[in-house]
């Protein structure tokens, strides 16, 4: 599966490791913003989150003009609409997101309107509407998973017309993505072991998928590494800076990676499954990824045999013969997965969330089949395939 | 000196043959969802009147087919009659010739981002399947082999030959009817 052909594009500035934080107003000001407003949600208040944010600017002088805490889990119009009005009313001139996906959605989306004008996001949904560069924008990830930061897409819910809509345009990309290991030192273990699955996920999928090249594969790798050297000494040792930073960087990366290399089949079963089920995201990915990985197999041989390597270290890919190189990276993500089981009793199974019911099982591969994702699948899935997945995976 | 003369001569016979595999795939769309449960089944999630367009950007060749309801096509040629609601845009010609003379598989210049989708994902994706359905049952094996990401294990010789000649007539008999006219 090499590439013949491959575009890959990452424009955003990543400042990452400790004491990250307070190269937000030097690199603000580069950029022209005075008056930054802080998008994010009360997750992220409540730990304490905010504090070392603020902090790092007022120090340099940088006076944070509006602070939107009210990000809700799955950001709409309405949403958007309101706190585009709070950055003009209060005359902002830059965004920082602080939090997870939704946070950097919902912030991806204020940029467009107080950037293009107007009320209704809706008129910028699609690809390529956008002509020109937004707002000045950062991104402070406070999970280790979504790789938002260095995403060029946003998604943001029509409630009125009970459908998502979709944003895509590089100029979404924020200009920088800070990485402190401070963001990521407060999540409680299970959101730990989901979001790094997820990362990991993203990681795999890229170097499997069919539109995998040779500059993705180089941020996959080091993303998988970094997962599996870091996740489980994390999970003994929250508060390990180090441990917390490899992962957060992790996440960067995999991100990167997928961005342009796009992902497949896990991913369509986990936005069917969220939609359906309303399982977290990580949690999905962590549970599909093995069997996935499995249906995949004979296409896949070769990249997963690779990525034995990166699981679970050279001496295991030394001493296994390239033939059962593939089945032993599967092995190694189940032992990982059981091992998370263990910590914070991550489910394996679709059955062990006690969220899903087997009946609903025909609905999600139905819904998976109309997802984009599958389109990168190394194997044509199939109705048929689809729901002999989601079984294996059901218990 | 040779080569730069004959080249305007290969873009305009890449056109030509764009153009001709348009056609013909329009009407064998057209075709496939009067005789195939299997595309019916795929076309009835699309809106009535839903318009599905795949063009050549900027301005090139292009195949417009509305989905009349209950699973049904009409070619409409390469004019749309209204705006359409999906369309799939190759980013240059030379991008539609590969796909088009089976060089690349569909799926593949998805991967290499040659082309584009405008509209709803979801329905850009069971579109692309119910073009693999159509190539696979047009083309003769082995070159279907290459237009598909995966031939379809269920599809069996006689089968897939009673539906091509099917095909075949009703893309011949729209072709004469379109001349008669």
């Amino acid at each position: 599966m090499s590439s013949t052909f491959y575009e890959f594009f990452c424009p955003v500035k990543v400042i990452a490791g400790k004491a990250a934080l307070e190269h937000i107003p030097y690199e603000l000001a580069g950029l022209g913003g005075k008056r930054p407003m802080i998008i994010t949600d009360k997750g992220v208040r409540a730990a304490g989150l905010l504090e070392p944010v603020i902090a790092a600017c007022e120090e340099s002088d940088l006076d944070i003009a509006s602070v939107y805490d009210d990000v809700p889990p799955d950001s709409s119009k309405a949403v958007v609409r309101d706190i585009a009005g709070v950055y003009r009313q209060e005359k902002c001139d830059a965004i920082i997101a602080v939090g997870g996906g939704s946070a950097i959605d919902t912030a991806k989306a204020v940029n467009i309107l107080v950037s293009e004008g107007g009320d209704d996001i809706a008129a910028y949904a699609g690809a390529g509407v956008l002509k020109r560069p937004l707002k000045p924008f950062f991104v402070v990830p406070t999970t280790a998973g979504t790789g938002s930061e260095v995403t060029a897409v946003a998604v943001i819910a029509d409630t009125e017309k009970s459908v998502k809509l979709p944003f895509t345009s590089s100029f979404l990309l924020p200009n920088a993505a800070i990485i402190d290991p401070r963001m990521t030192l407060t999540l409680p273990p299970h959101i730990t072991a989901a979001t790094a699955m997820d990362a990991l996920t993203h990681a795999t999928e890229a170097f499997t998928c069919m539109a995998k090249n040779p500059l993705s594969d180089a941020y996959a790798t080091a993303a998988v590494k970094k997962i599996s050297h870091s996740l489980l000494a994390v999970m003994d040792n929250p508060k390990d800076t180090d441990g917390r930073l490899e992962l957060a960087q992790a996440s960067t990366m995999a991100g990167i990676a997928f961005s342009n290399s796009m992902v497949g089949l896990v991913h369509a079963l986990g936005h069917a499954t969220g939609a359906i089920c309303h399982l977290p995201h990580g949690l999905c990915m962590s549970i599909y990824m093995p069997y996935v990985l499995e249906y995949n197999l004979e296409t896949i041989r070769e990249p997963l045999g690779e990525l034995l390597l990166y699981l679970d270290g050279p001496e295991a890919y030394a001493a296994t013969p390239a033939n059962r190189r593939a089945e032993a990276a599967i092995s190694a993500i189940r032992r990982l997965r059981d091992a998370l089981y263990k910590k914070c009793q991550l489910p394996r199974t679709l059955k062990e969330t006690g969220k899903v019911d087997e009946s609903q099982l025909d609905d999600i591969a139905a819904l998976a089949l109309d997802d984009g994702s599958i389109m990168f699948n190394p194997r044509e899935a199939s109705l048929e395939d689809a729901r002999a997945v989601l079984q294996k995976a059901w218990a | 000196m040779l080569a730069r003369r004959l080249q305007p001569m290969a873009s305009q016979a890449r056109r030509l043959y764009v153009e001709l595999i348009f056609q013909v795939m329009g009407n064998a769309l057209q075709a496939i969802s009067e005789i195939d449960e299997d595309v019916q089944n795929e076309a009835r999630a699309l809106p009535e009147g839903f318009l599905f367009e795949m063009m050549v950007m900027p301005h090139g060749a292009s195949l417009v087919i509305e989905h009349l309801g209950n699973g049904r096509f009409r070619y409409h040629g390469s004019e749309a009659p209204r705006p359409v609601n999906l369309s799939i845009q190759f980013k240059h010609i030379a991008h539609a010739f590969l796909v088009l003379s089976f060089q690349e598989k569909t799926s593949v210049a998805f991967a290499n981002d040659r082309m584009l989708v405008d509209g709803d994902i979801g329905y850009a994706v069971r579109m692309t399947r119910i073009l693999n359905r159509l190539e696979a049952f047009i083309l003769p094996r082995l070159l279907a082999r290459r237009a598909v990401k995966e031939y379809p294990r269920n599809l069996h010789l006689p089968e897939k030959l009673l539906n091509a000649t099917r095909i075949y007539l009703k893309v011949a008999s729209q072709f004469f009817d379109t001349v008669r006219a």
